[in-house]
């Protein structure tokens, strides 16, 4: 625990040393949540009831914190590993007796803290220009936005195994798995409209994606509808729970496997 | 004779035009050599215009047909300037994420060059060597002209077959006209990028939030007729918005943004001629300065 907390404010300190990447990270998520509302102005008729753009608010807002606090376990766990590489500092962490747990899961503690603030913003910001969200069942809500956080960490897991040994192609990796899962768990749309372009695709792909249940739980859970996927919100609660649980054992047991190839091979510290 | 002397150079070396010319095609080929070891990052650039136009075009199909409109008709009604709209919203968003690809890539790559020099310490070396920075500047920009014309390419025909759009129809050579022209001026609004990421020395948080800054002022999801009118000033005041508009305008025969296609034109060729100019400048001040204080090798 000591070794977390220390790794933590270790982050903490170096976040603090760049406070023009906090004002940014502000400043970036205000203009992507303007650009697709927006963008939804142009498709809503002049006479669209007046709930409309509440419930498109809602649908982008929550889909999207979700979508953030994926990118930033990808990218904070996966990737910083590969910064290790290159400064030459994973070798010597991996000699060190600190908990290799705590190591990669210290990385992300800072930022996840800092994208709870940033999700709050967001949702002040897009109440204010749609005149309100809608905030139903909120506290079920933070437990399955907890429980999909944990089960983000299991996925960066993997990709800090797989940047092992990938090395910098890992980052196009990220990237692509970051997009896959922005169209395919519905994060800034209605699972309807992908039902719409072809039911396989939610059929197909969607439904086996755990993200797929950790946006659509969130996001009907707030908004006070059923869920989309069609398994009803108990068994998408229970299918978010097991991928909290279980997600984060298997992701850091794949991330072992591919740390000890590295060190058979003597890559560990190769970028 | 002093007149001669001066024109020489003084007697010091001074590379010719071929020099130059070889100090271009070294750096592109360098950088060519390098990203053709990522060969999956070519493809991920053009697969991301497709993400980008797919995520509004998916919200927007989603919210008009919740009420029981046409998504291509509201689109037109909502977007009408100056009596002409269109219905083709799929590739309205493909050109204005296609284009806006191009813009980030090439901001985002010059933006990382000049911080992997401070980091790697090589900025000093460039410095130092009888070359001069345009002549580098100008190999590292040609690459990133390549590499991202080469990933809007892609991006539109990929685009135009996962969205069923024909964007050949009509208005292509003004199209490509806009867009040739509308590449000088991003040279320079390059140059500039990279001024100030030397300056300010963070690139990874400045080059993420700039690129959501051009994307709002481009419009790449929206007409910008659709933000407030001093959001308008500015984001016509904006090379890449001016040449975004105008390829969209000439294939989707919708209105300009300064009339008519030969305000636009005038209006980007002048930013073509000014921009690039004053890119230049401001990289040589920003190095100057930052020369004769700090040196340009602290990161």
């Amino acid at each position: 625990m000591i070794s977390f907390w220390d790794m933590s404010k270790k982050k903490i300190v170096e976040f603090s040393r760049y406070p023009v990447a906090f004002i940014a990270l502000f400043v970036q998520i205000f203009l992507i949540i303007a650009m697709f509302l927006f963008a939804s102005l142009a498709f809503t008729p002049a006479n669209a009831p007046p709930g409309t753009g509440r419930d498109l608010g809602a649908t982008v807002v929550y889909g999207f914190i979700v979508g953030l606090f994926l990118s930033f376990t990808l990218w904070e766990i996966g990737f910083s590993i590969r910064e290790e590489q290159t400064r030459g500092t994973l070798e010597s962490l991996y000699l060190s007796p600190a908990s290799k747990v705590s190591s990669l899961v210290a990385r992300v503690f800072a930022i996840l803290l800092w994208s709870g603030g940033m999700a709050v913003m967001a949702i002040v910001f897009v109440g204010a220009v749609v005149g309100g969200l809608p905030a139903a069942n909120v506290g079920l809500a933070l437990v399955v936005l907890l429980f999909s956080i944990s089960g983000f960490l299991g996925i960066g897991f993997i990709f800090a195994g797989i940047t092992i040994k990938l090395k910098e192609t890992a980052q196009l990796l990220v990237n692509g798995l970051q997009f896959f899962f922005m169209i395919f768990s519905a994060q800034f749309f209605p699972f309807a409209a992908l039902r719409q372009v072809s039911p396989l695709i939610v059929d197909g792909v969607s439904k086996w994606l755990p993200v797929s249940y950790c946006v659509d739980a969130f996001r009907s859970l707030l908004i006070g509808a059923e869920p989309e996927l069609g398994l009803g919100m108990a068994a998408e609660i229970l299918i978010v729970v097991a991928f909290g649980v279980l997600s984060p054992i298997i992701g850091y047991w794949i991330y072992k496997r591919f740390e000890a190839g590295a060190r058979r091979e003597g890559t560990l510290g190769e970028y | 004779m002093a007149a001669v002397a001066a024109s020489r150079g003084f007697g010091l070396g001074r590379p010719g035009w071929r020099a130059r010319a070889d100090v271009v095609r070294t750096v592109f080929l360098a950088r060519i050599k390098i990203i053709t070891r990522y060969k999956g990052a070519i493809f991920m650039e053009a697969l991301l215009p497709i993400v980008f136009a797919a995520m509004p075009v998916l919200l927007g199909t989603t919210v008009a047909s919740q009420q029981g409109v046409d998504p291509g008709k509201v689109f037109c009604d909502n977007t009408r300037v100056g009596g002409l709209c269109t219905e083709n919203f799929k590739l309205y968003m493909l050109i204005g994420a296609s284009t806006f690809t191009v813009v980030s890539l090439m901001m985002w790559l010059i933006g990382y060059w000049v911080r992997r020099e401070q980091e790697t310490g090589t900025l000093e070396s460039l410095a130092l060597a009888p070359a001069r920075r345009i002549w580098v500047l100008a190999g590292v920009t040609t690459y990133a002209f390549v590499r991202a014309m080469v990933a809007f390419v892609i991006a539109i025909v990929l685009g135009s077959l996962v969205f069923q759009v024909n964007p050949f129809e009509r208005g292509v050579p003004a199209a490509l006209g806009f867009l040739a022209l509308g590449l000088l001026p991003l040279w320079g609004l390059s140059f500039m990028f990279g001024a100030f990421i030397m300056k300010i020395k963070e690139a990874d948080s400045v080059i993420q939030v700039l690129q959501w800054v051009l994307a709002f002022l481009m419009g790449v999801f929206y007409p910008i007729t659709l933000l407030p009118p001093i959001m308008q000033g500015f984001a016509g005041l904006f090379p890449p918005t001016v040449m975004t508009d105008a390829v969209r305008a000439s294939i989707l025969d919708i209105s300009y943004f300064y009339g008519s296609a030969y305000g636009s034109l005038a209006v980007l060729f002048a930013m073509a001629l000014v921009t690039p100019l004053l890119g230049y400048e401001l990289f040589e001040v920003t190095e100057r300065r930052l020369r004769r204080k700090e040196g340009v090798g602290h990161y």
